[in-house]
């Protein structure tokens, strides 16, 4: 949409008619000549036959307009979807649900070639409205509708209820009332709405699309920003909803991708045993101080990981070894401690056990060349002999990458899709098809 | 937009794993050194290992 206010070169302006109204003889400006039903005094409110050269009044209506006055102002101008529309009526209607009353208003667009097309606002949320050029199938059950099916594509039943008219004016295409009802029925297929409105005998469908405000206010010039949209309206699009799928699609690619790596880095890793040797802590010794080094091995290759394995065969018990891994040539050191710990036993719970007698430590980026271990193992000052092994392996595969790699994925799918689910449900919580509450809080 | 910050985000994410298993990255934590004396390698002792002295479990359940 852009803007359209003044007339365009080319393009005819509405056919005007200047009358009084026969009520307080206000002036009243027939924009949509021969087109519109009804039109309403601007300064009384009273509603008029506009087929009646006289314009004989169907209905007095005294209530003031500044309690509520049209936001988009009658006589203003705007290109919607490419045509040139006015808004020449102004409507406010209401909706009983549980008691609650819910106000909306409608704007009458008039395009001397298009005809009539309609605004709808309700707390911020807009939408562009346009009578049915073909009649929906409708689904129902039991009486109750369920979808409707226009030109191919589903409708969900959203609500049904009757609503009201409590406030009108300028120019309408029907014979309008003030207290005139309508049963009304909502089908949505965001950002799309299908509405039926029977009165009496009469079923009128109309095709909505939601519209951001802030694009009417550009369409029509309008001073100011517009209201802020309160809550999610039935067929306001969804920011999450088109995504989710794709989303998932894209999580699943990149979870083969995943473990694509993880089989390609398994298969490529050398894991080439480089040092294994036992030592003996004898009972006894010393606490501390008892270190010594390997012999050096040689680390091949390009820059890549060390794994330092121990394993000690503790019962009740636990050593710990303090190693550094250094570098014969350059003095480059890397210095960490590992324990190894193992307890077992039987009480009222049944058996248990806490630990385990084996340990792995991963070094990072060492570079190629001779090392060697200084190995300082310390132990409970009563501790028994206690043999351990260590084993040293050239190039080994972290898998915990691979598991954080899947949560960093995973996390912002899930956030996404909750969002996309919250959202649904909080349109959803105002319709005739509430959600059920996932956490059921009356019996806590 | 979602999904092409997503798509954006998944191949930063393949891309760091491979790069972290590549370079042999480990998320172990360890003190890197430089320039340890070679005097330790025929006098172990000399060397103090920041981990020693480790407060050490002595528990079981």
């Amino acid at each position: 949409m852009s803007s359209g206010q003044p007339p365009i070169q080319g393009i005819p302006k509405p056919q005007v008619k200047a009358l009084n109204c026969p009520k307080c003889g206000a002036a009243i400006t027939l924009r949509a000549l021969g087109q519109a039903i009804s039109v309403v005094c601007p300064s009384c409110h009273s509603i008029l036959d506009a087929k009646d050269p006289n314009l004989r009044i169907l209905q007095e209506f005294n209530k003031i307009t500044s309690i509520d006055p049209p936001l988009i102002p009658l006589g203003t101008r705007g290109k919607i979807r490419g045509t040139d529309y006015e808004a020449i009526g102004f409507e406010r209607r209401n909706i009983k649900i549980e008691g609650v009353r819910y106000h909306w208003h409608e704007y009458v667009l008039f395009n001397p070639y298009k005809g009539f097309r309609y605004l709808t606002e309700y707390q911020g949320h807009w939408n562009d409205v346009a009578i049915c050029k073909e009649l929906p199938i409708i689904d129902s059950r039991f009486s109750i509708p369920l979808e409707a099916n226009y030109f191919g594509e589903l409708y969900k039943h959203f609500q049904t209820g009757d609503a009201n008219t409590d406030f009108v004016l300028g120019e309408f295409p029907w014979e309008v009332r003030v207290g005139e009802q309508a049963r009304v029925t909502d089908y949505i297929h965001p950002p799309r709405v299908l509405s039926s409105e029977r009165m009496s005998n009469e079923i009128t469908w109309s095709i909505g699309e939601y519209i951001y405000g802030k694009d009417i206010w550009s369409t029509f010039h309008l001073p100011g920003s517009p209201p802020q949209g309160v809550g999610i309206y039935e067929n306001e699009p969804s920011p999450f909803n088109t995504n989710i799928t794709s989303v998932w699609k894209a999580f699943g690619f990149f979870a083969i991708g995943l473990l694509a790596l993880m089989i390609g880095f398994d298969a490529g890793s050398k894991k080439e045993p480089v040092f294994h040797s036992s030592y003996q802590l004898n009972r006894g010794e010393p606490k501390g101080e008892g270190s010594f080094v390997t012999n050096t091995f040689l680390l091949g290759g390009r820059t890549s990981s060390v794994e330092v394995a121990t394993s000690a065969g503790v019962q009740n018990d636990w050593i710990y070894v303090n190693y550094a891994l250094i570098n014969q040539d350059t003095g480059q050191a890397w210095d960490f401690g590992r324990e190894v710990s193992f307890y077992s036993g039987y009480d009222s719970d049944g058996s248990w056990s806490e630990g385990k007698q084996d340990d792995t430590v991963v070094v990072p980026s060492v570079p190629p060349g001779k090392y060697y271990l200084r190995i300082e193992p310390e132990a409970d000052a009563s501790h028994s002999t206690i043999v351990y092994t260590v084993d040293v392996k050239r190039d080994v595969p972290v898998t915990a990458f691979y598991g954080i790699g899947f949560l960093a994925l995973l996390i912002p799918a899930i956030l996404v899709t909750w969002r996309s689910v919250s959202f649904e449900r909080s349109r959803w919580s105002e319709s005739d098809h509430p959600p059920s509450p996932i956490f059921n809080t009356e019996n806590s | 937009m979602f999904k092409k910050l997503y798509l954006i985000y998944g191949i930063l994410v393949l891309g760091s794993v491979a790069y972290a298993e590549y370079r042999g990255l480990s998320l172990d934590s360890m003190n890197q050194l430089k320039n340890v004396p070679k005097s330790v390698r025929d006098n172990p002792g000399s060397y103090r290992s920041v981990y020693s002295s480790y407060h050490h479990y002595t528990g079981g359940k």
